[in-house]
């Protein structure tokens, strides 16, 4: 898997990418801000684009506008931002503006360098990923009339996994289940949250996130 | 009052009247009788009368102006001229005195001089510009030069075309018909080249100034340009006729109009008179008409009124601050004088308090202005300098606030590029030796580096809630909506939120709304609220923001969210379950 690695802090992307080549990833080129990673990706054509969310100049959000950028030139490359905010916002936004080949993961999670380089996987395979500790947030969010609350603890597990951006396949892996077990759970879970199912898996993740947050 | 009466030049202004009342008098006598034929008065006693009445109007007109201490110049100048206007029937006192019909033929050429003179000098008494003094100056030379000429070279009984005084000139030296005829002539062109030239300086004047300064001066200035076209139109008939006849209706027309012009004169100086005489009572009742506690500018409108100069403007002095201020403290420029605008800077016990600007037809604003005005007016400077301070204590308000603000930002970015950059390069490090430990199979330090790694983790996590908490990035980046949507995701109680305010408002507001619901929500989680509801709603030129919970009573007093929302000169109501705070938002 070739990747690009956009990040101005030298010190955190030397890390990033020393992590990254540590676990097998082929890091093909390095940028300190969104241009530079553009320019990176139109050279290098790499599977995936790993984007520091604060950039300059603002610091803001030019790790987001970048992602809409690479996705809109170039629809076969994925795009993971790395964030230090527990923003369901961004989160969303970045769903809303570019649902597929898309992942938002909290900085620490370089830690469990194994979770990234799956997230990454995820991505190139098409899949979307959200960070759990935003999606716990949401999950656990306080609510006047919780409509989670008529939801069993599995089906809670399975709904807080399908926010992630896990397809059925990769929910029944993680809990040791049958994909026919998975697809049971999510009927169910649906049908109690009165919620279109929806073949796309993209649209199924946007549409949990924002029932959620609603 | 009766020092001054005692003066010489009163007393004078006293004679001058019973004066101008004989030499009225004889005039009239002289029109219906001896002068018949040699006076434009004594062509019917209509015309008679006229004459009459326009001399001693002009003489009385003077002497109610000279009453006035600051227009006696103009006052002097119209008794005198009224005095002089006789002397033309006085010339034509056929058989009369020798010497009172030279004196008379004399003082005729004068009658013009000093009605120009008057006009130019008018409202103040003084000439003001280059071209009026050089004028007047030049017209008085050049009539005392003609009146030498004629008492000492004219001899009436060798002027072909004399009509009014035939016999009489007791000063003649030398009799030089032609050189008198040259002198006639001349004098009679540059008259009414002076004539002219008074009308376009009257003209411009009212061309150039404001409304007030023209309804001041229209009075005089029209009758006067009135009187100098009658000067024209009778040194043009006299080119086509040179034996001047009463009895011709070209001569008879001119001169008609020219009593009414002097009647004329006379009755916008009288009005002018009674108008000012109005205008002083009406600015020395100012305090009275104020009240007992008049907002601000009242007295800059009551003024204005009185003096009937809707431009009038009162600045005021801050001693402390060293600029001028208007009535509700608001910085303005210093005040100075153009073209038809006066300033009068007024002073309390020797100190400025204010500077009026006023149409220049207004003298002497200073000496109207009683002790009681003075008084409204120091009230008025203090009560602006408040309001000027008060400006400054709001301002500087809201750059603590803005100041503090931009702080936090500061401190937020610092958190986040620097400690948690560094923090999450040394995980990274600790991560790598971990790694390198596993596969040593060094177990020891594998357990106590995936120790570290917790603590970094936790760390981390530490830091990004202290980033948060000193300001949310989300908040500037995004606006209020997606910072408040934020605040619910996290909030210890369910919290609903209806906000209606989807655009971006001034980063200070923001922060302001953004901070009002965080203390909102954890003081109402405190008091064991169930959950909160959360209202963003603009109302034109404020954002409206209320946190209600059900909760027990408040008992925080929530001075400091009172102080930002102060300081945005918005209000904070704090009630028991209820918090809400309109923020100006511009």
């Amino acid at each position: 898997m070739r990747v690009v690695v956009a990040d101005d802090t030298m010190l955190t992307r030397e890390g990033v990418v020393r992590l990254l080549r540590d676990a097998g990833i082929e890091v093909v080129a390095e940028a300190e801000d969104a241009q530079g990673l553009l320019h990176q990706v139109r050279l290098a054509h790499p599977d995936v684009a790993l984007v520091d969310i604060r950039m300059p100049p603002t610091h803001t959000d030019e790790g987001l506008v970048a992602a809409q950028a690479i996705r809109a030139e170039h629809p076969q490359v994925g795009v993971l931002v790395l964030s230090q905010y527990v923003e369901p916002s961004y989160a969303l936004r970045l769903l809303q503006e570019q649902p597929e080949r898309v992942g938002y993961l909290l900085k620490e999670r370089v830690f469990d360098i194994a979770t990234v380089v799956d997230a990454l996987r995820r991505i190139v395979d098409g899949e979307t990923v959200i960070d759990p500790t935003i999606v716990s947030r949401l999950v656990g969010r306080r609510r006047r009339e919780d409509p989670l609350a008529g939801l069993s603890e599995r089906e809670r597990e399975v709904l807080g996994l399908i926010a992630e951006g896990m397809s059925n396949r990769a929910i029944a892996a993680r809990l040791y289940v049958t994909e026919r077990t998975v697809e049971a759970h999510t009927t169910q879970i649906f049908q109690k949250l009165r919620l279109p199912e929806s073949p796309d898996q993209h649209r199924r993740v946007l549409a949990v996130l924002a029932f959620l947050r609603a | 009052m009766t020092a001054d009466l005692i003066r010489r030049g009163n007393l004078a202004r006293l004679a001058a009247g019973p004066v101008a009342l004989a030499v009225g008098l004889g005039a009239l006598a002289i029109a219906q009788g001896p002068g018949r034929s040699t006076t434009y008065a004594g062509r019917s006693n209509l015309i008679a009368t006229l004459t009459v009445a326009a001399g001693l109007a002009l003489v009385g007109a003077g002497l109610v102006t000279a009453f006035d201490r600051r227009t006696t110049r103009i006052g002097d100048l119209a008794v005198l001229a009224g005095l002089v206007w006789f002397a033309s029937v006085w010339v034509g006192w056929d058989n009369g005195p020798s010497l009172m019909r030279s004196l008379a033929m004399l003082a005729a050429g004068f009658t013009f001089p000093l009605l120009l003179h008057l006009a130019l000098a008018y409202p103040s008494g003084r000439l003001r510009g280059a071209v009026p003094r050089a004028l007047v100056s030049v017209v008085y030379l050049e009539a005392a030069i003609a009146t030498l000429g004629r008492a000492l070279f004219r001899d009436p009984f060798f002027d072909p075309n004399c009509w009014a005084n035939c016999t009489d000139n007791l000063f003649l030296v030398r009799s030089l018909p032609r050189l008198a005829r040259g002198i006639e002539v001349a004098d009679r062109w540059f008259t009414a080249a002076a004539a002219a030239a008074l009308v376009m300086v009257l003209g411009w004047r009212l061309l150039r100034d404001s409304w007030p300064a023209r309804r001041a001066l229209l009075p005089v200035a029209l009758p006067a340009i009135l009187l100098a076209v009658t000067v024209i139109a009778h040194t043009i008939a006299l080119q086509r006729t040179p034996l001047e006849d009463p009895s011709d209706p070209a001569f008879g027309a001119i001169f008609l109009i020219e009593c009414v012009g002097v009647l004329l004169l006379a009755a916008g100086l009288v009005w002018a008179a009674v108008r000012t005489r109005v205008q002083r009572r009406a600015v020395a009742r100012i305090a009275t008409s104020l009240g007992q506690a008049p907002p601000p500018g009242s007295l800059q409108a009551a003024l204005a009124n009185a003096v009937g100069d809707p431009e009038l403007q009162v600045t005021y002095w801050l001693r402390d601050a060293e600029h001028y201020v208007d009535a509700i403290g608001r910085p303005v420029a210093e005040p100075v004088a153009e073209a038809g605008r006066a300033v009068t800077t007024l002073l309390r016990d020797g100190r400025r308090i204010a500077v009026v600007s006023h149409t220049a037809a207004l003298p002497e604003l200073e000496r109207e202005l009683g002790a009681a005005v003075r008084l409204a007016l120091e009230n008025e400077r203090l009560q602006a300098e408040a309001l000027a301070q008060l400006d400054q204590l709001r301002a500087s308000r809201v750059r603590i606030v803005e100041t503090g603000d931009s702080e936090r930002r500061r401190l937020e970015r610092d958190l986040h590029d620097g400690a948690q950059q560094r923090l999450l390069a040394l995980s990274y490090d600790l991560r790598l030796a971990h790694t390198q430990a596993a596969s040593d199979g060094d177990a020891p330090t594998g357990s106590l580096l995936t120790d570290a790694i917790g603590q970094a983790k936790a760390a981390l996590g530490e830091l990004r809630d202290l980033a948060h908490g000193i300001y949310p990035a989300i908040l500037a980046e995004a606006g209020l909506a997606p910072a408040l949507a934020s605040l619910a995701d996290a909030a210890p109680l369910p919290v609903l939120i209806h906000d209606a305010a989807e655009r971006r408002y001034p980063a200070v507001v923001e922060t302001c709304a953004y901070l009002l619901v965080a203390e909102g929500l954890d003081d109402a989680a405190q008091r064991d609220a169930s959950h909160a509801t959360v209202t963003v709603v603009q109302d034109s030129g404020q954002l409206v923001v209320t946190v209600k919970d059900d909760g027990t009573d408040r008992t925080a007093a929530m001075v400091q969210l009172a102080d930002r929302v102060g300081a945005l000169d918005g209000g904070l109501a704090v009630e028991p379950t209820r918090l809400r705070a309109e923020l100006p938002c511009g």
